[in-house]
């Protein structure tokens, strides 16, 4: 008789100890209000410009403008343009060239079309007193998009003048700053 | 994010500490027992697991969060919430699962009373510690941490799917001690390892000297992964080549169970067990990574050289990634390699009181004491796993009653990595010829399992026949 009982009882609670285990007072939909914001921190490109690259001396001519262009491939890959609200690019030009200079970044995509154009003027230094200026450029809305779409930049550099006994060196040093916004995309 | 959160749940919903079985441990009337302690007292005559029910094992746990941390209704930003918890969980935090089926388990005493006992189980096994520093990277980017190193080698995983095959054998040499043996062949369906990981990443502010702003450097990379019956799945198969390596297609390897049940006196008995001494020999179908080196990024250094309209110039960004791959190469390798298996740790020791059992209730005196039992025990049982990153351990107090003749229950605390409020219960039924147990932990999160950082659960059905 005991054993006839005990049966449905251990069933029962079996059921019951697995049934009324539960998880309570939970909301998962909060998944959807889960956002990443990293601020990452990254450097760009460097160059070290030399006064006599603005002048050719096989030909004795003026070299106005020089001009090179690299790739960066991780603009345009789909994490960045997701997910990149802001970017921020600092530009650091330690000029000794008694020169002012123009330089332009001309930002294109993979069909090599403009995209996304900035560009500053550079103070004039001396050999003897190396001149810093720095340029910054906020980048966000509309503008993002079209540097989004980038996969390459032609930096280009514009001397007024020059000659074959001008002396000192143009360096650039640049980095960005990505601000990001990660959450679960819509499906 | 949805399907991680379901799969995440899924474990935590069926499932104390991976493969710690406090409950079940010591618990003669299941003869699962014998698994835990090759060495324990064998009452019954015969067992024979019902296929497939005889045991199901699942049990999952994270140290340091739960469910509810993160999840629960809060007036605060689940944001605000997840950050908190980033920089409140240790890199010595981790999640780990286990889950065992048992295909067939059986066993007899032979005339000689060795009790041999066999089977056969599948296991699954997994534990990832929480890489607090890449967490940190990942949530909040370096741009505050300029000058902070982030500690790579804080990853540290392994995985493992494996059917076991095992035969063992168990007998009372004295009236006090009992001693048992297990061999265990394992088969492995697929492992991976990524462990004793170094490296470092730092972002350092440049000096004079520096090419650019910033300095962003991986120091000193060794990182590794060992891959076995993974590499293939791609190419063929799928499901029937796992199925196939299950028994015996993969990679094999030997392990052995010990232990032994010792009667200090007439109501104190102590056990102990080691289990899973053992290897996995890693031949077949093995890719193992490796990344090692120095490389610090300055960025692009432009060189302007002088070409004419249309001349490409040098490719500078395939150029960088060349340097990085040159700098920290990524070896692939297909040598094998040997595992070694988790090692367990049991032991125990218990006081039996209260009334007699197993006599009719008539004149017992003819047991002259080897045989004496009694319906209430309590214990101290400690458990321990070699893990990557250390042994982890656990310590369980527990009380033993026989019910009736037919029901037996054990309640467990349990002092844990996870917890030390862990209360577990196990019953067991002996109806008949049928034995039938469950028994689960962190009952006081029962309610709400996502307040629980683990949960467990065992359960299955067994024919036992007893000694006459």
């Amino acid at each position: 008789m005991k054993n006839n009982l005990l049966v449905p009882f251990l069933g029962i609670l079996s059921f019951i100890f697995i049934a009324s285990s539960c998880v309570k007072d939970t909301d998962f939909d909060q998944a959807q209000d889960i956002v990443l914001t990293p601020v990452v921190e990254l450097n760009l490109i460097h160059f070290d410009l030399e006064a006599q690259d603005f002048y050719d001396g096989a030909t004795m001519t003026e070299r106005l403008t020089v001009s090179d262009t690299t790739e960066i491939k991780f603009l345009d890959g789909s994490g960045f343009q997701e997910s990149l609200v802001r970017a921020e690019f600092l530009f650091r030009f330690k000029n000794s060239i008694p020169r002012n200079f123009n330089v332009d970044f001309q930002f294109l995509d993979s069909l090599r079309q403009p995209t996304y154009f900035t560009g500053t003027l550079v103070n004039q230094g001396s050999v003897a007193n190396e001149v810093t200026t720095e340029f910054t450029q906020n980048v966000e809305g509309e503008d993002l998009l079209l540097l989004t779409t980038s996969d390459r930049v032609v930096v280009s550099v514009t001397i007024p003048d020059s000659g074959p006994n001008l002396e000192g060196n143009l360096k650039l040093q640049s980095k960005a700053t990505y601000f990001f916004e990660i959450k679960e995309q819509e499906e | 994010m949805k399907y991680l959160i379901f799969i995440f749940m899924a474990f935590l919903f069926c499932s104390a500490f991976a493969q710690n079985k406090q409950v079940l441990y010591g618990l003669e009337e299941v003869p699962q027992s014998l698994l835990l302690n090759p060495g324990v007292n064998v009452p019954q005559k015969s067992h024979f697991g019902i296929p497939l029910f005889s045991q199901f094992h699942i049990n999952a746990g994270m140290t340091g969060v739960s469910v509810f941390d993160i999840f629960g209704e809060s007036s605060v930003d689940i944001n605000t919430r997840i950050r908190n918890k980033i920089f409140e969980l240790e890199a010595s935090d981790f999640f780990s699962a286990t889950q065992q089926l048992e295909i067939i388990n059986f066993g007899w005493r032979a005339r000689n009373e060795i009790y041999f006992s066999g089977g056969v189980y599948e296991e699954l096994d997994f534990i990832v510690y929480f890489p607090k520093d890449l967490a940190v990277l990942a949530y909040e980017g370096n741009q505050d941490y300029i000058g902070v190193p982030f500690d790579l080698g804080q990853i540290s995983t392994t995985g493992d799917l494996m059917t076991v095959f095992h035969f063992g054998a168990n007998k009372q040499l004295s009236e006090k001690l009992t001693m048992g043996v297990r061999a265990k062949l394992y088969s492995s369906l697929f492992s991976f390892k990524s462990t004793n990981n170094e490296g470092t990443f730092i972002t350092r502010e440049g000096n004079e000297d520096s090419e650019n702003v910033y300095e962003h450097t991986v120091e000193n990379l060794d990182a590794s992964v060992q891959t076995s019956g993974i590499a293939s799945l791609g190419d063929t198969g799928g499901a029937s080549q796992i199925l196939g390596s299950a028994f015996f297609g993969g990679n094999v390897g030997v392990g052995l169970d010990v232990g032994a049940t010792y009667k200090v006196t007439e109501k104190i008995t102590t056990s102990a067990s080691i289990l899973d001494l053992g290897v996995i020999f890693h031949t077949k179908d093995v890719e193992s990574y490796r990344a090692s080196g120095t490389y610090t990024l300055d960025g692009i250094e432009l060189l302007f050289p002088p070409i004419t309209q249309g001349e490409p110039t040098f490719p500078y960004y395939e150029d960088l990634e060349d340097e990085f791959e040159r700098e920290i190469p990524i070896d692939t390798l297909n040598s094998g390699y040997t595992q070694l298996r988790p090692v367990k740790l049991n032991a125990s020791v218990s006081y039996t009181f209260g009334r007699r059992i197993g006599s009719s209730g008539v004149c017992d005196c003819l047991n002259m004491g080897d045989d004496v039992k009694r319906n209430q025990a309590v214990g101290l049982q400690f458990y321990g796993i070699s893990r990557p990153k250390g042994l982890q351990m656990a310590g369980t107090f527990y009380y033993y009653r026989r019910l009736w003749d037919v029901l037996s229950a054990k309640v467990t605390y349990t002092v844990d990595p996870y917890s030390n409020d862990n209360v577990g219960l196990g019953l067991v039924a002996d109806l008949g010829k049928l034995n039938f147990y469950i028994a689960a932990d962190n009952l006081l999160r029962y309610g709400n399992l996502a307040k629980a950082n683990n949960v467990s659960l065992q359960l299955g059905i067994n024919i036992k026949i007893e000694n006459e």
